[in-house]
């Protein structure tokens, strides 16, 4: 198991060196720099100053000597300077953790919470009118998209209530009811998405089980319905949702823009844009780094989980 | 039995969702008539600070709104009056001042005892060192990164303190307006004390309000300066400027009340119309925002360096259809300035009638485009064919379709190609275009501000490169003229020269609906959208 967790954290490193290179390449190619973005807020260029505001940001420097420049920083836990806030990156980056983690990991929840149940039940209930109900609600989920759902259940709020949640973050140590009710909101909007995922491949793989021999032991040895579906098919179905949860978890770690953007969250995901649209490097370059690392970790995380689930898996070395 | 289980969970959580919400935000009290001190004005901001409070480095609203109550100017429009000019003018940290010389010398009495959120003495050498680094005077102290206005003041031949409280502007030639200039949100005095580069993370002024936190991409929140120096001012506690980047989002915050006050500038006449319907109450008022739809055809190219082609783009767009089109009616026709009575300067709907583009009836205009193109060869058989640059952002796309429609008319085929933000500009100063749709801000509501800097030769706004002679001349004798009656003349002359030689086709001037609670007071749009941010006056009734 020991020797199985170095070998993926070994490769994980060789990932993020690799990310590292084609996210740096990629926003290089990327047309415009931060100074043209700072001209453009004063609606001129001047070549001259240009060229001053490149040296003073160390952007003139050879590419490969401002790559290894970054990779310096990140072994020496320097993530840089933020060109646009003239701040170290990680004191901008830091706070926006917290937000997105918890808003991904809430939404997971939710999905989890609405999406097991319901693809066991549509698949228990397989072609009843009960099922082809929980179909279109899951369908309706995976065509209808986070943010424009975060919009309507903003626009709703704000026309029969006259409310909407706070503008600003506030954090669980503030105000409990508070936080849970801004997390609430957008959780549920991504989580619904998500849970429509979630049950169709619960569903699925249930149906897939219970064709399975052994529970057709299972029910021919006079055991319960529950006991069947619940204590034998579900455990075995389970290998394939834990994968895509896994995988929709690492999805939302970068995936929440417009979801944050909506519900006016300080996340990863919102400002990650904002970074990007003013080719703002130091920030654009640590923040994908940190959702890789996420993305990796989630990853390693469900590959553990096959082994708790399923004890035919063995982790060799 | 599990359709129940879940419609429970459902109604659960809707039900805990509203138990949490709190009843809907009731009906605004009546009007109190005298000012009450304390509270919170909340307000909202588009994006983050792009350059901090760094007011001097920026060209944009985004900037001035919140930085402008943290700092004060020598002079400034004043912030009760709807209208700007010399007239309204008042002292800032200047409490007089006075031409001298036949309008050549411009001197200033400052304030005694006026202090920075640091503690720090102001003096007269805050303002020269302030004045110093926008001019650029070679004994500068210190430098700006970015000097988008360093234009406005190129009249400016020296700057002297006497002493403390006394500074003197030295002009090379008279200048009326150039006061108009220093009353704009655009030209606050820095403290000498600190670098300018420090107000692009901070911000030390004598305003009325002082920083208290920005919390990057969240929010600015600036408090009272108990020390200010007016008597009683400001009335409020604290401002907070949220940053809400979905306009979406933004609107439902200020139907839904979290927000006092609609971002300047932004409001269309659609969206203050559903504002209005689904909140009443609401406060809506129409205003300029000094902010015009352009045509930019760059002269130094083919086709554009051709008068005729130029004159046949002018006469071909509608501007009255695109009014309506575009903007369902909000914005204005006019020439290089905003008309009355949205602005001071500008052609009115009468002077308008003969100059390209503007006739009662669209299709004579038409006609004179195609017999323009005809005798550059132009034909239906074979079309100009152009490429269009706009911003890739929906108000220069929305704007520039249209263009390309009457364009198409008169036998110009042009494609639409958008330029993403970080390389409009770039793209716009050097030239690399032929011809484009945009949109120009222009500060105060003055002649100077707006010809030296979109007309000039040699201005790095002027983006269509257009650079006459005469011209210049026309704007300095108008610039120099001591009459109001007589310079007004002048600019409308001018106005109509830059028309007819479609130096840069002005298609509308748009309108902004600003929108507020009723329960804010004292907060009056002008009719320029970067001079009204001070807030020492506003308070609320809540």
């Amino acid at each position: 198991m020991k020797t199985y967790v170095a070998q993926r954290l070994t490769i994980a490193v060789l990932t993020l060196l690799g990310m590292s290179i084609v996210i740096f390449v990629l926003l290089r190619l990327a047309p415009g720099d931060i100074v043209d973005i700072l001209f453009s807020t004063a609606g001129y260029v001047s070549p001259a100053e240009k060229q001053a505001i490149m040296k003073e940001l160390g952007m003139d420097r050879p590419y490969w000597v401002q790559y290894l420049d970054w990779l310096r920083q990140i072994a020496t836990f320097d993530l840089g300077k933020s060109y646009r806030y003239d701040l170290p990156a990680w004191q901008i980056i830091r706070p926006l953790l917290p937000v997105t983690l918890e808003l991904a990991a809430l939404s997971i929840v939710f999905a989890v919470l609405l999406g097991v149940p319901t693809g066991v039940i549509s698949a228990v209930r397989q072609d009843s009118t009960l099922d082809y109900v929980l179909r279109v609600i899951s369908l309706a989920g995976l065509s209808m998209p986070a943010f424009w759902l975060g919009m309507v259940i903003i626009l709703a709020l704000v026309t029969w209530f006259r409310w909407i949640p706070p503008l600003t973050y506030v954090s669980p140590m503030e105000n409990l009811t508070l936080h849970a009710v801004q997390f609430l909101l957008p959780a549920l909007a991504v989580g619904y998405r998500s849970s429509a995922l979630i049950m169709r491949i619960t569903r699925s793989s249930l149906l897939e089980v219970l064709r399975e021999d052994y529970i057709r032991t299972a029910w021919a040895k006079g055991q319960s319905e529950r006991a069947v579906v619940w204590r034998h098919a579900l455990k075995n179905a389970l290998l394939p949702v834990v994968t895509v949860i896994g995988i929709e978890f690492a999805f939302l770690i970068g995936g929440l823009v417009v979801t944050e953007t909506v519900f006016n969250l300080p996340g990863v995901a919102r400002f990650l844009v904002q970074a990007i649209l003013w080719r703002d490097y130091p920030i654009v370059q640590n923040l994908v780094m940190v959702i890789a690392i996420v993305v990796i970790l989630s990853n390693l995380l469900v590959d553990m989980l096959y082994g708790v689930l399923d004890p035919r898996v063995r982790y060799g070395g | 039995m599990t359709r129940l289980r879940i419609a429970a969970l459902f109604a659960s959580l809707v039900l805990l969702t509203l138990a949490l919400v709190g009843p809907a935000t009731s009906q605004a009290p009546p009007p109190s008539p005298t000012p009450k001190a304390g509270g919170t004005l909340n307000l909202m901001l588009r994006e983050d600070l792009p350059q901090g409070f760094a007011i001097h480095e920026t060209a944009t609203i985004s900037t001035v709104w919140p930085a402008m109550p943290c700092l004060n100017n020598l002079v400034l429009f004043d912030p009760l009056k709807k209208t700007e000019s010399v007239d309204t003018i008042i002292g800032e940290l200047a409490e007089k001042w006075s031409w001298q010389d036949n309008y050549r010398n411009l001197v200033f009495f400052l304030r005694k005892g006026v202090k920075w959120h640091d503690g720090q003495p102001f003096t007269a050498k805050d303002v020269k060192f302030t004045f110093d680094m926008l001019r650029e005077a070679p004994d500068a102290p210190a430098k700006l990164r970015i000097n988008p206005r360093k234009d406005w003041y190129a009249n400016v031949e020296a700057i002297e303190a006497p002493d403390s409280h006394t500074v003197v502007f030295r002009l090379k030639r008279p200048q009326p307006s150039f006061l108009m200039l220093l009353a704009s949100g655009y030209t606050p005095v820095y403290a000498a004390h600190l670098s300018p580069a420090s107000y692009r993370t901070g911000c030390v002024g004598t305003g009325p309000f002082k920083l208290k936190e920005w919390r990057k991409g969240e929010y600015v929140e600036l408090v009272r300066n108990p020390e200010y120096f007016v008597k009683g001012r400001p009335y409020l506690d604290t401002l907070k400027y949220y940053v809400i980047v979905e306009r979406g989002t933004r609107q439902a915050a200020l139907q839904a009340g979290k927000l006092d006050v609609s971002f300047p500038g932004e409001t269309t006449k659609t969206a203050a119309e559903h504002l209005k319907h689904v909140v009443p109450q609401l406060v809506v008022t129409p205003v300029s925002q000094n902010v015009s739809d352009n045509i930019i055809m760059n002269v130094t190219k083919p086709p554009f360096d051709n008068p005729k082609v130029r004159l046949a783009v002018s006469y071909a767009i509608d501007r009255r259809a695109l009014v309506g089109a575009v903007h369902q009616g909000g914005a204005v026709v006019g020439a290089s300035l905003a008309p009355k009575p949205w602005g001071f300067w500008g052609l009115g709907e009468r002077d308008l009638v003969g100059l390209p583009g503007y006739a009662a009836t669209p299709a004579d205009e038409k006609a004179k485009a195609k017999r323009l193109m005809a005798e550059v060869g132009v034909t239906p058989e074979k079309p100009l064919r152009v490429e269009i640059v706009t911003r890739a952002i929906a108000i220069y796309v929305d704007m520039a379709s249209f263009v390309i429609n009457e364009l198409k008319q008169v036998g110009i085929e042009a494609s639409l190609k958008q330029i993403e933000t970080a390389q409009w500009h770039p793209m716009a100063t050097r030239g690399d275009y032929q011809i484009g749709a945009n949109l120009t801000g222009i500060g105060p509501d003055d002649p100077d501000a707006n010809f030296y800097e979109n007309y000039g030769c040699g201005s790095p706004r002027n983006y269509s490169q257009y650079c006459s002679e005469e011209l210049m001349r026309m704007v300095d004798a108008q610039s120099q003229e001591l009459d109001p009656k007589k310079r007004l003349v002048m600019v409308y002359a001018i106005q109509r020269k830059l028309e007819a030689e479609a130096a840069r086709p002005i298609l509308d001037w748009k309108l902004d609906y600003f929108t507020v609670w009723p329960h804010v007071k004292n907060l009056i749009p002008h009719q320029s959208i970067y001079n009204f941010g001070r807030m020492q006056d506003v308070w609320t009734d809540r």
